[in-house]
C-alpha cells in the first residue's frame, strides 16, 4: 500500500531535493539572520563592534585592503560594516511592503472573487484604475505625498506614527503593490468557489466567513507564498530607485544610497562602495529568485507527478 | 545680396565656438522675473545693464556698460543722472517694426523697472526696489486696484523716475542707497523694449531681446542652448588693464580687441555628473559655463590636480568667492535662544579645517564671522573676537554650562538640511560625529528646497543649513541679514534683534564707501558675532576647471556677461585629440 | 458581439473617472497649492495671493460648479494643462516635444529585447533539461538582479568613456542613432534577464499540454513542434504583453535618458520630481493611464474577435 503524502510533504520533499535552491534558502536564511540580530543588538543597545557602521577606521577613501577589506567611505567608515547594516533597511522595506500588499490584496481578492456582484465591481474598479497608472509615478506620488506627514492611528490604539524615511518608502511601495496579488487570488477563489468541496459546505450551512477562512485561503496559500518570495526581490530594486530619488532612509546606511554615492565617487575612480552595495543586492535577489522559482515548482500542482 | 543665402548652409571656416555645460535647467530669460544663477548666467550674454564690472581688475570696479559714464550723485545723495550711450541699439528681432533693433532710449529702463513694480507681472525682484524710489511703490498700489494686467497704464508718472530726454535719466530716492550702482550690474534691472513685451506676451521668457554681444539662435528645452554673435553689437573692446599678473599670464593678449572674441556659444545641459565629467575630459567641453559653477562633486582636488589631469594640461583657477555658509540658529526657539552657551558649544564642536579638506577639497576658507575676506572690511581678527574656534574640550565645557542654563539634560536639537540628495547626506553624516563627540544630540532632518523654505519663513527651523552669496561688493548685502526689519518671512533667517546693531547698521547703509564706513561695518560685525547667532562654517573659494585651449578664462565674483572675453584655439584643441591618442 | 464592446467601451467611463479622481485626491488635495514656492524668497503677501488666483488654487475643492475638482475634470479631459510655473510653457507643448525623443529610444529597445528574447526563448526551450537551460536561467536571474542604475554607471564608464565605443552623451548636431545607440544596448541587456525568463515560462507552459504530448507521439521532432505549433499558441500570452507594453513606450526610460541627456518624457518625468512640479506629474499620470485604458480596451476587442467566448463572461 502507498502511503498517502499530504500536499505539504511533498512540496517539501520536493524542494529539499533541489539542492541549488536550498543553498539559496541558506543564503536567504543568513541575511535574515543578520538583520534580527541588528535589531536584537539595536534593541538591547549592546554595541557590536562589526555593526558601528558610523565608526572611523582608516583614512578616507581607503582602497580594498587588509586591514579594510572592502575599503572606506569619504569619512573613513568601513564599507564592509556599512553593507552589512545596509541590509536593515533594504530588508525591512521589502518585508513590510510584501506584508502590506498582502494585507490589503489578499482579502479584496478574496471578497471579490467569493461574493461577485457589487463588491467584485467595485474592486475590480479600484484596482483597473490603480493599475492604469504608470507603476513608478504612482508610487513615486505616493511617496512625495506621505512625507512628512503624521498617521494618526490612536482609532486603532496605536498611537501616532510620523511617516519618514523607511515608512514612507515601505508604505508608498505597499499601498501601490497589492493589485497583482489581488488579481490573482480573485481569479483562483472564483476557481474554487466552483469545486465540490466549496458547494458541499455551502449545503451544509457554512456561514460565509468561515468557508473564505478555514477553506478557501489555505487552498490559494501557496500562491501568496510563491508571490511575496518572487515580489520580495523587487521591492529591494524599487528601494535602489527611491534613494536615487531622494525618497529613502537618510540616517543609516542603505544599499540604495551608497549606490547613489556612486554618482559622484565613480568619475573619482572609487569604485568599492558601490560594488559592495550591488554585490549585496545580487546575491540576495540570486538567492530569492532561485529559491522562488523552485518553491513554484514544487507547490505547484499541475508539475506533481501522479 | 543672392550670395549670402547659401554661405549661411556652408559651415564657415572661420567660425569659432565655444563649448560649455550646465548643471540646472534654465527657467527663463527674462530680465525682469528672473532668479536663477543658470538663467542669469545665460541671459547676461544677451542682455546688459547700465553698468558692469571690469573683467580684470581687482578689487572688483564698475564701469559703465550701456551708461556713458559713471552717475552724476547729487550732494544729498538723493538724485542720481544717468547719460545713456547714444546709438546703441537692440538686436534685430521681429518684435520691432520691418526686424530691425530699435535704437536705446532711457524710457526703456523706465519702462523694466515699472514693470516689475506691477504687482500683476509677479515678478521676483520687486525686493531690489522696495522702498527706495520715490513714487514706484505708489505705482505698486495702484497696480493693485488694477482688475486685469491690460488695464495697468505704463505712461501713468512716477516721480522718481524720469527722462528729461531720451538720453538722460534721473532717478530720485527717497533715502539715500550707495549700493544702487552695484544693483544697476545686476541684470533684473537691465532695460526692456515695450515692443518686445508687446509682441511675446508670456512668452518673453523664450525670447530675450537685449542689446548684448549675443542672441540667441537655438534654444532645445532640456538640453542646449545655442546663442550666435549679435551683428549690430555696440563697440566694445577688450580691457587693456588689470591686475599685476595678468599680462604674465596671457591675460592681455587680446587688449584692444573688439567684443565678442567668439562666434557661437553652445552650452549643453548635464544634469548627472558623471557624464559632465568624462565629456570635459574628452575635450567636448572647453569650459564650466557658469562662473561660479564646477565639477567640485566629480573630482577630487585634495591635494592638486591630479597627474592624469596634468597630462591633459587641464588648468585649474582659484578665485575667493564673496560667500559664507553657516548653520544658522533661529534666536526665537526655546531652547537656543536664551542660552548663548549651547550656541557656542556647538559652535565649538565643528571643525572647519576638516569639513573644508573633505567638501571643498581644501580649497574654502575657515570662517568665524560673515563678512568675507574678499570685502575691505573683512576683520582678520575675528577668530578671537568670536572664540568659537574648533575645540572639543572647550565644547564639552560649554555643554555643561548649556545644560546649567537650560535646568536638565539637554533635549534633541533638530537642524535642517536644504536637500535630501547624497552631497547633503553627505553633510549630516559628517556634522553628527562632530556634535556626537561634544556631547550633543543633533538630529538632521532633510527635506526638499520648497518644504525648507517655509520652515524657515514660518520661523518652525531650530537650526539650519544655509548660506549667503554677495550679490556686489559692499558688505550691507550682509549686514541686513541681521537687521530686526528683515525678520522672517523677510532675509534675516535667524529672527536676530538687537537694537544697537539696528542703530548703526541704519547709519551706515546710507554711507558712501569710506574708512569710517568700514569701521562701523567692523563694528556692527562685532556685535552679531558676540552673540553666536550661527556657527559661521566658511568663506567660498570657487574654482573653474578650463582646458588650456579655452584662453582669457579668469574667474570673477560677480559678474556673469563675461563669454564675450573668452575664445578657443583652435590649433590646441586640435591638438588635444593628438594628446588623448597618446594618453590612451 | 457588438453588446460587448458598448459594455467595454462604457466600462472605461468609470475608470476614466477613477484616475481622475486618484490624480485630483493625489495632487490637489494633499499638495496642491504651491504659490508660496513659485513667488520666491522674497515675495509679498500680494504676489503670492496673485498667483494663488491665477492657477485657481483659491477655489473651494469640490462643492462648487467652479471648484478645483471640475478644473481638473475639465482641464484634463480636454489635455489642456496649463502653463508649467516654472518657465510658464504650456505643460502640454512639454510632453509633445518630449514624445519623440523618448520613443527612439523606447521603440528600438522594445523590438530589440522582444526579438532577442523571443529567439532565445525558443532555443533554450529546444535544450530543455540539458544544462543549456539550467545555465540560461541562472544568467537570468543574474541579470535580473543587479540593480539597473548599476548597469547605467558602469556601461557609460566602460563602454563610453574608457573604451570610447560609443558617445558619452548627448551633444548638438549629433546624429540620433549615435547618441541613442548605447542606452538601447544597456536597456536591452539590463531587461533581457526578465524578459527571456518569461518567455521562456510561456514556451515551457505550452510544451506541457497535451496536444504536444499528442504531437511527440505522432513522431514529430522538437525543432518542428516548437515552430510550428507551439510557437502560434504562445502568440497569445506574449501578444497580450505586448500590447500592454505599448503605453509604458510613451513614459521613456527615466534614468536612461537622464545620464545620457535624451530629452524625452522620461527626463521630464524627473526633472518634475525632483523639483516637486505636481502640474506635471499629474499631466503625465494621466496621459499614461488613458494610453493604458485606450490598449486594454483594445486587446480585449481583438481577444474577443478570436475567441468567442469571452464576450459571454
Amino acid at each position: 500500500m502507498i502511503k498517502g503524502r499530504s500536499y505539504w510533504a511533498d512540496s517539501l520533499r520536493q524542494l529539499r531535493k533541489h539542492t541549488l535552491a536550498m543553498y539559496s534558502l541558506g543564503i536567504i536564511v543568513v541575511y535574515i539572520l543578520v538583520v534580527m540580530f541588528i535589531y536584537l543588538a539595536n534593541w538591547t543597545k549592546t554595541d557590536v563592534s562589526f555593526l558601528d557602521w558610523n565608526q572611523q577606521v582608516g583614512k578616507e577613501y581607503e582602497k580594498p585592503n587588509k586591514q579594510n577589506i572592502l575599503g572606506t567611505d569619504f569619512l573613513g567608515r568601513s564599507v564592509l560594516r556599512k553593507t552589512i547594516y545596509g541590509a536593515r533597511v533594504s530588508l525591512t522595506i521589502a518585508f513590510w511592503a510584501s506584508i502590506i500588499s498582502i494585507l490589503i490584496g489578499v482579502p479584496l481578492g478574496a471578497a471579490a472573487g467569493y461574493f461577485r456582484g457589487f463588491i467584485d465591481d467595485i474592486v475590480v474598479w479600484i484596482y483597473t484604475t490603480l493599475s492604469s497608472i504608470p507603476y513608478i509615478l504612482l508610487i513615486l506620488a505616493f511617496a512625495l505625498v506621505l512625507r512628512g506627514k503624521t498617521l494618526n492611528l490612536n482609532s486603532l490604539g496605536l498611537g501616532t506614527i510620523s511617516l519618514s524615511g523607511i515608512s514612507t518608502v515601505y508604505l508608498a511601495i505597499g499601498l501601490t503593490s497589492w493589485v497583482d496579488i489581488c488579481r490573482l487570488i480573485r481569479a483562483e477563489v472564483m476557481k474554487h468557489k466552483q469545486r465540490e468541496y466549496i458547494l458541499a459546505a455551502l449545503s451544509y450551512g457554512c456561514s460565509n466567513s468561515r468557508i473564505i477562512f478555514r477553506h478557501l485561503i489555505p487552498n490559494v496559500f501557496h500562491l501568496i507564498i510563491i508571490s511575496f518570495s518572487l515580489r520580495f526581490v523587487g521591492f529591494i530594486q524599487a528601494e535602489v530607485i527611491l534613494s536615487f530619488l531622494g525618497l529613502g532612509e537618510k540616517n543609516s546606511p542603505s544599499w540604495g544610497a551608497m549606490i547613489d554615492a556612486a554618482r559622484l565617487d565613480l568619475p573619482k575612480g572609487y569604485w568599492w562602495e558601490m560594488t559592495a552595495a550591488t554585490a549585496a543586492i545580487f546575491l540576495i535577489s540570486l538567492a530569492l529568485n532561485i529559491f522562488g522559482d523552485a518553491l513554484r515548482d514544487s507547490l505547484d500542482p499541475k508539475l506533481k507527478v501522479q | 545680396m543672392a550670395g549670402c543665402r547659401y554661405s549661411a548652409e556652408k559651415p564657415d571656416p572661420n567660425d569659432t565656438v565655444l563649448y560649455s555645460s550646465h548643471g540646472a535647467k534654465v527657467r527663463g530669460l527674462d530680465p525682469g522675473d528672473i532668479g536663477d544663477t543658470t538663467s542669469t548666467a545665460i541671459a547676461s550674454q544677451i542682455i546688459e545693464g547700465l553698468y558692469q564690472y571690469h573683467y580684470l581688475k581687482r578689487p572688483y570696479e564698475l564701469i559703465p556698460s550701456l551708461a556713458e559714464g559713471m552717475p552724476f550723485v547729487s550732494k544729498d545723495g538723493l538724485a542720481y543722472t544717468i547719460k545713456i550711450k547714444k546709438g546703441v541699439r537692440f538686436a534685430d528681432d521681429v518684435c520691432f517694426n520691418d526686424g530691425k533693433g530699435r535704437e536705446l532710449r532711457a524710457g526703456d529702463f523706465v519702462f523694466a523697472w515699472k514693470r516689475i513694480a506691477d504687482i500683476k507681472y509677479l515678478s521676483k525682484n520687486w525686493w531690489i526696489f522696495d522702498n527706495k524710489i520715490v513714487g514706484l511703490d505708489e505705482f505698486r498700489e495702484y497696480t493693485k486696484t488694477c482688475k486685469r494686467t491690460a488695464d495697468v497704464d505704463y505712461n501713468s508718472p512716477v516721480e522718481g523716475l524720469q527722462t528729461p530726454d531720451d538720453y538722460t535719466l534721473v532717478i530720485k530716492l527717497k533715502k539715500p542707497w550707495p549700493q544702487i550702482v552695484y544693483l544697476l550690474a545686476h541684470l533684473p534691472t537691465a532695460p526692456m523694449a515695450q515692443e518686445a513685451v508687446e509682441y511675446y506676451g508670456k512668452d518673453i521668457i523664450n525670447h530675450p531681446v537685449g542689446t548684448g554681444p549675443y542672441k540667441l539662435k537655438r534654444w532645445h528645452k532640456g538640453s542646449y542652448i545655442e546663442m550666435v554673435k549679435n551683428p549690430i553689437f555696440r563697440d566694445e573692446f577688450y580691457p587693456s588693464e588689470g591686475e599685476p599678473n595678468d599680462a604674465r599670464n596671457g591675460l592681455l593678449a587680446d587688449a584692444g580687441k573688439k567684443l565678442p572674441l567668439t562666434n557661437r556659444l553652445v552650452t549643453v545641459l548635464i544634469q548627472e555628473d558623471p557624464p559632465q565629467w568624462f565629456l570635459f575630459l574628452q575635450g567636448k567641453i572647453d569650459v564650466s559655463g557658469i562662473p561660479k559653477d564646477n565639477f567640485s562633486e566629480a573630482i577630487d582636488l585634495r591635494r592638486q590636480l591630479t597627474p592624469e589631469m596634468q597630462a591633459r594640461n587641464i588648468k585649474l583657477f582659484t578665485f575667493r568667492d564673496t560667500s559664507t555658509y553657516w548653520f544658522g540658529f533661529n534666536m526665537e526657539d526655546e531652547v537656543l535662544g536664551k542660552n548663548l552657551p549651547l550656541r557656542m558649544a556647538l559652535s565649538c564642536a565643528v571643525d572647519r579645517d576638516k569639513y573644508i579638506e573633505l567638501f571643498t577639497n581644501n580649497r574654502g576658507e575657515p570662517a568665524y564671522g560673515f563678512i568675507p575676506p574678499l570685502m575691505s572690511c573683512y576683520n582678520p581678527d575675528i577668530k578671537n573676537i568670536a572664540q568659537t574656534a574648533y575645540n572639543l574640550q572647550n565644547a564639552r565645557k560649554l555643554v555643561k554650562e548649556a545644560e546649567r542654563i537650560y535646568g536638565s539634560k539637554l533635549p534633541r536639537l533638530t537642524l535642517a538640511m536644504p536637500g535630501t540628495d547624497i552631497v547633503f547626506r553627505q553633510h549630516g553624516d559628517f556634522l553628527k560625529r562632530y556634535f556626537k563627540d561634544a556631547g550633543l544630540d543633533v538630529e538632521i532632518d532633510y527635506m526638499d528646497w520648497p518644504t525648507f523654505q517655509n520652515k524657515i519663513k514660518t520661523k518652525s527651523a531650530q537650526m539650519f543649513a544655509l548660506g549667503w552669496v554677495g550679490d556686489y561688493p559692499d558688505a550691507e548685502n550682509f549686514l541686513q541679514l541681521f537687521y530686526s526689519k528683515n525678520v522672517s518671512p523677510g532675509s534675516n533667517n535667524f529672527n536676530y534683534s538687537n537694537p544697537e546693531f539696528d542703530r548703526i547698521y541704519e547709519n551706515a547703509c546710507v554711507m558712501p564707501d569710506s574708512p569710517e564706513r568700514d569701521a562701523l561695518y567692523k563694528k556692527a560685525e562685532e556685535i552679531v558675532i558676540k552673540d553666536c547667532p550661527a556657527i559661521f562654517l566658511t568663506h567660498g573659494v570657487a574654482f573653474v576647471l578650463t582646458h588650456d585651449w579655452a584662453l582669457n578664462v579668469k574667474p570673477h565674483a560677480f559678474a556673469y556677461g563675461t563669454s564675450k572675453y573668452r575664445r578657443v584655439d583652435p590649433v590646441k584643441k586640435a591638438a588635444y585629440s593628438e594628446l588623448l591618442r597618446t594618453l590612451k | 458581439m457588438i453588446a460587448y464592446i458598448i459594455r467595454r467601451l462604457l466600462y472605461t467611463i468609470p475608470i476614466i473617472f477613477g484616475v481622475l479622481l486618484v490624480t485630483f485626491i493625489l495632487f490637489n488635495v494633499v499638495s496642491g497649492d504651491v504659490s508660496d514656492q513659485i513667488a520666491g524668497k522674497a515675495a509679498s503677501a500680494e504676489t503670492i495671493a496673485e498667483i494663488r488666483a491665477e492657477y485657481g488654487w483659491d477655489k473651494p475643492l469640490f462643492l462648487s460648479w467652479d471648484s478645483q475638482f471640475i478644473n481638473h475634470l475639465k482641464n484634463s479631459l480636454t489635455f489642456d494643462f496649463g502653463r508649467s510655473w516654472s518657465d510658464r510653457e504650456p505643460i502640454i507643448d512639454k510632453i509633445k516635444q518630449g514624445a519623440l525623443p523618448s520613443l527612439s529610444l523606447t521603440i528600438p529597445m522594445f523590438i530589440g529585447e522582444l526579438i532577442i528574447s523571443i529567439s532565445l526563448a525558443l532555443i533554450v526551450a529546444f535544450f530543455r533539461g540539458t544544462i543549456i537551460d539550467i545555465l540560461s536561467v541562472f544568467i537570468c536571474v543574474v541579470l535580473m538582479s543587479v540593480p539597473f542604475l548599476s548597469f547605467i554607471l558602469f556601461g557609460q564608464y566602460f563602454l563610453a568613456f574608457k573604451w570610447g565605443l560609443f558617445p558619452v552623451y548627448f551633444w548638438p548636431d549629433l546624429p540620433l542613432p549615435q547618441y541613442v545607440a548605447l542606452p538601447i544596448l544597456i536597456g536591452i541587456v539590463a531587461g533581457l534577464g526578465g524578459n527571456l525568463r518569461f518567455y521562456r515560462t510561456v514556451m515551457l507552459d505550452e510544451l506541457r499540454n497535451d496536444y504536444v504530448r499528442t504531437a511527440f507521439a505522432k513522431g514529430l521532432g522538437t525543432g518542428t513542434v516548437l515552430f510550428r505549433h507551439v510557437l502560434k499558441n504562445a502568440m497569445i500570452p506574449i501578444i497580450t504583453q505586448v500590447v500592454l507594453a505599448i503605453p509604458f513606450l510613451f513614459l521613456g526610460s527615466l534614468l536612461l535618458e537622464r545620464f545620457f541627456g535624451i530629452p524625452g518624457l522620461g527626463y521630464l518625468m524627473i526633472d518634475a520630481i525632483a523639483a516637486r512640479d505636481f502640474q506635471i506629474i499629474n499631466a503625465m499620470t494621466f496621459i499614461g493611464a488613458i494610453l493604458f485604458v485606450v490598449f486594454n480596451l483594445i486587446t480585449d476587442i481583438c481577444y474577443s474577435i478570436v475567441d468567442p467566448r469571452v464576450s459571454f463572461e
